[in-house]
Parts: C-alpha cells; sequence; structure tokens
C-alpha cells in the first residue's frame, strides 16, 4: 500500500508501543527486539514516503477522508520527508545500540523503558509529518512526556533535573498553545496551508504579531536558545546514555524543523523577515548562543555534559542562519538540521559506550582509551572533526553554507561567532583527544592506577559498536554526497525570497 | 529571581493584552472563528456522521486523528509513570525485608 | 468606553490568570506549588479558547435539533449554536495537560524519595552535600 505509507510511519511505532508491554509480560527479552522491528519497519516506510515525494512530489494524505481545512491532514513535503528518514534512521540505530546500556543502567525496568522510547519516537515522527497546528502540539506533548519520563530514570539527581524541563517544557508548549490559539481567533483556521492563504490580508493586526511572538519564544524553550537553555544540560547529562542519545539529537532539531516550518509555511518570509525585525533578532540570538555554548562547553570537567553545551552553540548555528534570510544561508541552516543531528547522536553514543565500559562520563575517564577501544574513538574523531567543521566530514558543509550566507547578509558579527566556536571546539575536542591518547598529565589517583597496568583491548560490545560506527559513516557519507542532498531535497525547501 | 520572573510575567501579560485588542468582539457571530471552518461542521454532521452532537462529531471524526493523538497522550502518561515509580518501591520493600 | 471593557474583559480575564499561574511556576520554590501554578496557567488558556467560541444572541450549545432524517441536515441555522470547534480542541488540551500534572507529580515522587522535602532550596542544599 504505497498510498498509505505516510500514516504508516506513524502509526507504527505507536501501535507497537501499545503492544510492547504484552509482549514484555512473555519475556522480557522480546522488548528490545519489538522495538527494533517496529522501527525498521517504519523506517523503511519513511525512505518509501521519501522517494514517492521525490519522484512524484509533495504528498497530501487526508486522515479519515476529510477535507483539509475540516479534517486534519499529512502534508510530506522534500523538507518534511527528510526530517521522517532522519528521525527513523536514529531512532533505530539507537533503539539497537540500547540494549546493552540499558540492561545495565536500568536492569528492572527494560520493558517500560522500550514502551516510552516507542512513544518518544512517535511523537517525534508526528510533530515532523503533520499539516496541521493543533495535531502538532497533541503529538508535542507526547513527545514532551515521553521525554520527561526517560530523563528522569537517569542517574542521581535526574528527578530533579526532570522537574525543571517539566515546567519549562510546559512552559514552551502553553505559549506555542496560545500562539495557536491567537492564530485561530483571527483565521478561523488550524490547517497550516490554510492559516497560509488567510495571513497575508491580516498582517497588520496585532493579534498575528503577538502570535509570532508567542509562537516564536514557546519553540525557543523547546530548542533550548540561549537565554532559556538553562533545562537542557543537567536533563541530558544525568539521562540514561541511550535516552540522551535519542533526545538530545532530536528534541532540538525537531523544535528548529517546527520553527522552520511556521516561518515559511505557516507565515509568509514576507511577514517573518520585511514586515518584522524577526530576522535581526534571531541573528544575535544565533550570534549569542553560539558564543555562551563555545564558552561554556569550554569551562566544563565532564564530557556528556560539554556535549550538551555544544548542541546549545549548535542550535545557534541554525536560528542565526534561518534569520539572515538568504537562499544560501537557509539551504546552510537546513542542512546542518541534518548534519547536527547525525554528529550529535554519535557523539552522545560514544559517550555511552565510555559510560558503559567506565560507569563515569567525566573528561578524565576517556584516559588511555584510544588504546582500549579503537573503534569507538575512531568514531568520535570522526563526530569531533564534523563539529569543528573539518572538510570530508558533513559539518564543514553546513557550516561553509552559513559562513557564506552571513558574509552576503553582511553579518560580520555572525561570521565571528562561527569562527570563534569552529576554534573553541578545536580545543575542547583535541583536549579530550589528548587525555585519550594518555598525553595529558591530569592527576587523578584511580586512572593513574589503571594506566600502570598494560593496556589491552577492552572494545564495546558489538550491539553498541555498529550503530555507533555506521553513524561515523553517516556522518562521512553526507559530507561526500552534500552536494546532491542540497540540489535533491532542500532546495526545494527554501522558500523564494 | 522572584524580581526577575515579576518582569517577565509582566512583560508577558502586557503582550496578551496587547494582543487581545485587535481581537474580534467577544461573543461576536461574524469573528472569523465563527464564519471559517465551524458552519461546515454544524452544517454537514448530521449529513455526514449522522450525530446531532456537533461536538461528539467533531471529536471523533473529523478531528478523530486528534483524539487518538490524547489517548496515546494518557497511555504514555500511564508508562512514565509506571517506568519511573513501579519498581523501586519493589526494591525499597526487598530493603526493608 | 464601557461597551470596549464589556467586549474585551474576559480576555483580559484569562491574560491575568495566565500571570498569575505564570508567576507560580517561575518565583514559587516549592515543587507542588509549581505545578499548581502550571496548571492554573494551562486552565488559563483552556478559556480563552472556550471563550473564543461564544456568539451572542439566544445561541445554545452545539446539538442540532428539530433535524428530519439524517438529509435535512442543511437548514441548520449555523448563527443558531455555538462554534464547536474550540469545544473539541479544549477536550484534549484538558487531557494532555492533566498527562503532564501527572508525570510531574510522579517525578516529584522520585523527588520525595530522594531528599525527602519538596523545598527547592533544600534540595539543592542535599544535592551540594552529595
Amino acid at each position: 500500500m504505497p498510498g498509505h505509507a505516510p500514516i504508516i510511519v506513524v502509526v507504527i511505532p505507536l501501535i507497537s508501543s501499545f503492544l510492547c508491554p504484552l509482549i514484555g509480560k512473555l519475556n522480557r527479552q522480546w522488548a528490545y527486539f519489538w522495538a527494533v522491528f517496529s522501527l525498521s519497519l517504519s523506517a523503511l516506510a519513511a525512505m518509501r514516503t521519501l522517494w514517492t515525494v521525490i519522484t512524484a512530489g509533495t504528498i497530501h494524505y487526508r486522515l479519515g477522508g476529510w477535507l483539509p481545512p475540516f479534517g486534519i491532514e499529512y502534508v510530506v513535503d522534500h523538507l518534511n520527508g527528510m526530517m521522517l528518514v532522519l528521525v527513523t534512521m536514529i531512532a533505530l540505530m539507537v533503539a539497537i545500540y540500547s540494549r546493552r546500556s540499558v540492561e545495565k543502567e536500568i536492569a528492572d525496568r527494560t520493558v517500560y523503558f522500550y514502551t516510552v522510547f516507542l512513544l518518544q519516537a512517535t511523537g517525534f515522527l508526528g510533530i515532523v509529518i503533520t499539516g496541521d497546528l493543533f495535531n502538532l502540539y497533541v503529538f508535542l506533548e507526547i513527545a514532551s512526556l515521553a521525554g520527561y519520563a526517560l530523563i528522569a530514570v537517569g542517574e542521581d539527581g535526574a528527578p530533579v533535573a526532570t522537574f525543571r524541563y517539566i515546567v519549562m517544557g510546559t512552559i514552551g508548549a502553553c505559549f506555542y498553545l496560545l500562539g495557536v490559539g491567537y492564530i485561530y481567533i483571527v483565521t478561523g483556521s488550524l490547517n497550516m496551508a490554510d492559516v497560509h492563504k488567510l495571513l497575508p490580508s491580516l498582517y497588520h493586526s496585532r493579534v498575528v504579531l503577538t502570535a509570532v511572538a508567542f509562537l516564536l519564544s514557546g519553540l525557543a524553550v523547546k530548542m533550548a536558545l540561549f537565554p532559556v537553555h538553562v533545562w537542557l544540560p543537567d536533563a541530558y547529562t544525568r539521562a540514561p546514555s541511550s535516552a540522551s542519545a535519542l533526545i538530545a539529537p532530536l528534541m532540538t532539531k525537531i523544535s528548529l524543523y517546527v520553527m522552520v516550518r511556521v516561518l515559511f509555511s505557516v507565515f509568509v518570509p514576507r511577514l517573518s523577515f520585511e514586515l518584522l525585525p524577526i530576522g535581526r533578532i534571531m541573528v544575535w540570538a544565533g550570534v549569542v548562543a553560539i558564543l555562551a555554548g563555545a564558552v561554556m562547553a569550554l569551562a566544563q570537567k565532564d564530557f556528556k555534559r560539554m556535549l550538551c553545551y555544544i548542541v546549545v552553540a549548535e542550535v545557534g548555528y541554525v536560528v542565526g542562519g534561518v534569520g539572515l534570510a538568504n537562499q544560501t544561508a537557509i539551504k546552510g541552516a537546513i542542512l546542518h538540521i541534518l548534519n547536527d543531528a547525525v554528529m550529535t547522536v554519535g557523539l552522545f553514543s560514544v559517550a555511552g559506550i565510555v559510560v558503559y565500559k567506565t560507569g563515569r562520563h567525566r573528561l578524565v575517564d576517556f584516559k588511555g582509551l584510544f588504546a582500549k577501544m579503537p573503534f569507538t574513538m575512531s568514531a568520535f574523531v570522526v563526530g569531533a572533526l564534523s563539529i569543528i567543521g573539518v572538510p570530508p566530514t558533513c559539518g564543514f558543509f553546513s557550516k561553509w553554507y552559513l559562513l557564506q550566507g552571513a558574509i552576503i547578509a553582511g553579518q560580520w558579527a555572525f561570521v565571528v561567532a562561527l569562527l570563534v566556536s569552529s576554534l573553541v571546539s578545536v580545543i575542547i575536542f583535541f583536549r579530550v583527544i589528548e587525555i585519550g591518547f594518555g598525553f595529558h598529565g591530569l592527576q587523578d589517583e584511580e586512572t593513574e592506577h589503571e594506566a600502570n597496568a598494560p593496556m589491552s583491548m577492552d572494545e564495546a560490545p558489538l550491539s553498541m559498536l555498529v550503530p555507533t560506527l555506521t553513524i561515523a559513516t553517516a556522518i562521512l557519507l553526507i559530507g561526500l554526497y552534500n552536494q546532491r542532498i542540497i540540489s535533491g531535497l532542500i532546495a526545494f525547501a527554501v522558500p523564494r525570497l | 529571581m522572584k524580581f526577575l520572573s515579576l518582569i517577565t510575567v509582566l512583560l508577558v501579560g502586557v503582550a496578551l493584552v496587547y494582543g487581545t485588542l485587535g481581537m474580534p468582539r467577544w461573543g461576536d457571530p461574524n469573528s472569523p472563528a465563527a464564519t471559517h471552518v465551524s458552519p461546515y461542521y454544524l452544517e454537514h454532521s448530521m449529513h455526514d456522521t449522522a450525530t446531532p452532537n456537533v461536538v461528539t462529531s467533531v471529536l471523533a471524526d473529523y478531528r478523530g486523528y486528534d483524539t487518538l493523538g490524547e489517548t496515546s497522550v494518557i497511555f504514555t502518561a500511564g508508562m512514565s509513570c509506571i517506568l519511573l515509580l513501579r519498581k523501586r518501591r519493589k526494591h525499597k520493600e526487598e530493603d526493608h525485608v | 468606553m464601557f461597551d470596549y471593557i464589556i467586549s474585551y474583559y474576559n480576555y483580559w480575564m484569562y491574560a491575568g490568570l495566565m500571570m498569575i499561574g505564570f508567576y507560580g511556576m517561575m518565583a514559587k520554590r516549592n515543587l507542588i506549588k509549581k505545578i499548581i501554578g502550571m496548571n492554573v496557567f494551562q486552565s488559563s488558556i483552556i478559556f480563552f479558547y472556550i471563550s473564543s467560541s461564544v456568539k451572542r444572541g439566544g445561541v445554545t450549545v452545539p446539538i442540532i435539533k428539530h433535524v428530519a432524517g439524517a438529509h435535512g441536515s442543511h437548514g441548520v441555522d449555523v448563527m443558531q449554536y455555538a462554534n464547536p470547534l474550540p469545544h473539541v480542541l479544549m477536550l484534549t488540551a484538558i487531557v494532555v495537560m492533566v498527562a503532564t500534572l501527572g508525570v510531574a507529580l510522579a517525578v516529584a515522587i522520585l523527588i520525595y524519595r530522594r531528599y525527602h522535602t519538596l523545598e527547592e532550596d533544600e534540595i539543592i542544599l542535599c544535592m551540594r552535600k552529595g
């Protein structure tokens, strides 16, 4: 049934999450295989959907057969086709990866962990695929609730971090809902395409102005843009490693996707960038986020926490890139959503392996790991090079487009921020690599003791290693084929300005 | 901290009230919300779904997918509570024993 | 002037409610009070949506009366019934908010088990001590 592929992408993880507790009752081991199985089906359906979009254009799928402004509609174009494949592939990789680490970290609750894991994937996919503003809110809440639970089962202190995340996340979601309400009251519609048609005559209404402000500030909380990022580092640092590998790359990137969707598909770029100073605000917010994220990442002594601040900086890249409001920069920003998701999942899975092996995730724990786990660490190096932006990896190309776009727009502050943060990433990651090779003279008695012991290969289990290496390969492949991705997918998503 | 949150709250409140001033008046039967999509439901509910209660027909039929989402939210919350609370208590009891 | 106030005051009421809830979420130090603030905040949004469904002038609930057979529906006087859509949206949103409340309380229980307090200051003190 090729015609039903869009709904199948979302419904398979949803239904399998309903069945997951039952299957777990029969045999606890099966929950893992069930999650992997359903996510791989969902990934296949997502690829099928993307292929249909590429060959036949945008898909409009009417749920229940009702006409669009009255019923709910799924709209898949090049942008969210790409996001669907990205989300399902990352969820699949993390699901395969999670087995050993979940068994180690939350052994007694694996069945429920996979149930919520599948719901988390459902929420992400539902946000990405929908063409209805209110339906997006419902799936945003599924994703958020599942995320709170997955984070709160982490190490000591995770519940407190989660509580902070719940408070901030609810504020974000409620602001989004208020914005939708303001749009509804002046247009009477909730369908994105319909609102897009109705809004141009209302652009001078102060209701629309307020709606833009509320939608964007709500999403800013969800994407952890700099001043409201405070929930992110604690929550993602203390989450179980497979949960942080799923949520850290996807939650922020999906909020960024929603921002792009709201600016270009709900509002018209003319409103977003000409009538209101949104573009300028976004560029400056981006600059501040990049610099703050980079500086704070530099100050961290904990690997996962450092990655969290890098995520904060990367959010700044995309927000600023969209705010630059020219074709090149927006191309770069959208490519960066894709790249950053892949890079972040790669680095967080390396962090998970380190946690699995050493039980901790401080930077000192990397001592001697290059000798012990050469494959894992090579995946780490690929991810690190990509964050820095070294050519064959994908991170270079999106940064290159962003840099060009910033020069075209004449935003020198953004150019400086990009270069500074790349330099800071060099410092950060070479420090880790230095520790990994054991050159660093860090005084730590435990590791000192271990370092004197003869080094031998102690590689991660295959179920963790294979997904991590696959992601590292994907980083290189996306880099090599970036031209094709841009001309085949992203070019269609950039609006005419 | 309290001062900072007071300022934020006041700013948000001012933005909200500023937005409401451009809205159609309360209860205006010609507002866009009352004239664009909703009349379709009232007019076609009986024909399409044979349900006189229009809220029901929209909830379960026109926007039934939202309701599936809503049910999934409850399921998510239930599973989350089990994930967070269930086993840990057993551990404690075992500890006591 | 009076007419103006009459036609907007209920929007201002929900704005006031929202500010109360928002302040509670941010400034209160007790976790349960924060959760209560969250609920007030969410309720104000429900009020806002519901008030957008009102039509003045002899309007009743959206349940269609006097229908002669299933095909007689085209004679429905739309101005007689309130707008059904915001009601539907808010039925969904209420459930979503209850679910959020449930998860927030579950996390509060976890915190209480670990630190034996729900005051944020004391929890931070406990965390510093380790």
